[in-house]
């Protein structure tokens, strides 16, 4: 293990193009299995708590000019 | 959870003729093309077809479909498979033509129809967002975008200054 950066950016470039380079079925696992990871932290509570800064939705049309 | 059976199930819409054509989008469909990223829903875009009687397209036809099959409503979404499904009709020229474009991927025993990486790279520079930047980043850096295509895309839909301005922020070594 090492703690130079540049090391430990590498590596993070390497893990990502090997899990880009995954078959798509097992990608998609990988989004089932963070999406479930993902609900059990948040919990409900969560999610109906007005006050929890949230994305904005996708416009999906030009900006205005 | 699994995703596979929301593609099925749109598959199975899409041949009894509930929609046209579909195409997927969003964080699911990067996840065809990049690693995969964890997202909230399933963002599938689609042509709606008119009711009977209106001129006017709904996804009525769509949910009646899926809440038949056990999918439930919340919100704008339609819950299938334990997934929040959200239907998005083709808001833009841009995404008109990433459905008309979009591509068959296999998928183990079923297939999908996803956007093309350089129209969901496209579509990303649009929407704008910080989120929308970094995957368009993500894009870039795993090397799978046609330059060709992709820049014809960014000019086609009147990009060109979104992308050169993406460029100096995030591709430019200079200050």
């Amino acid at each position: 293990m090492s703690f130079e950066l540049h090391a430990i950016l590498e590596s993070k470039r390497a893990l990502r193009r090997q899990l880009a380079a995954r078959p798509v079925a097992e990608k998609l696992r990988l989004l089932d299995a963070m999406r479930e990871r993902e609900i059990a932290i948040r919990g409900r509570r969560i999610q109906s708590d007005s006050s929890v800064l949230r994305e904005e939705p996708a416009p999906f049309r030009p900006k205005p000019l | 959870m699994d995703i596979k059976e929301v593609i099925r199930a749109i598959n199975e819409m899409e041949a009894d003729g509930v929609i046209e054509c579909y195409a997927i989008g969003g964080a699911v469909g990067a996840t065809f093309y990049l690693e995969p990223v964890a997202t909230l829903d399933v963002d599938i875009f689609v042509t709606f077809r008119s009711e009977p009687g209106s001129l006017l397209a709904s996804p009525k036809r769509i949910f009646d479909y899926l809440k038949a099959r056990g999918g439930r409503m919340q919100g704008e979404y339609i819950v299938v498979a334990g997934w929040p499904v959200q239907f998005l009709p083709p808001g833009t020229p841009l995404v008109e033509e990433a459905l008309k474009d979009a591509v068959r991927s296999e998928v183990v025993g079923t297939s999908a129809r996803v956007f093309t990486a350089e129209h969901l790279a496209a579509i990303a520079l649009q929407a704008g967002r910080a989120k929308d930047k970094a995957r368009l980043l993500q894009f870039v850096e795993a090397g799978v975008l046609d330059a060709t295509r992709f820049q014809a895309i960014v000019s086609r839909h009147g990009l060109e200054d979104a992308w050169r301005k993406f460029e100096r922020q995030f591709l430019s070594d200079a200050p």
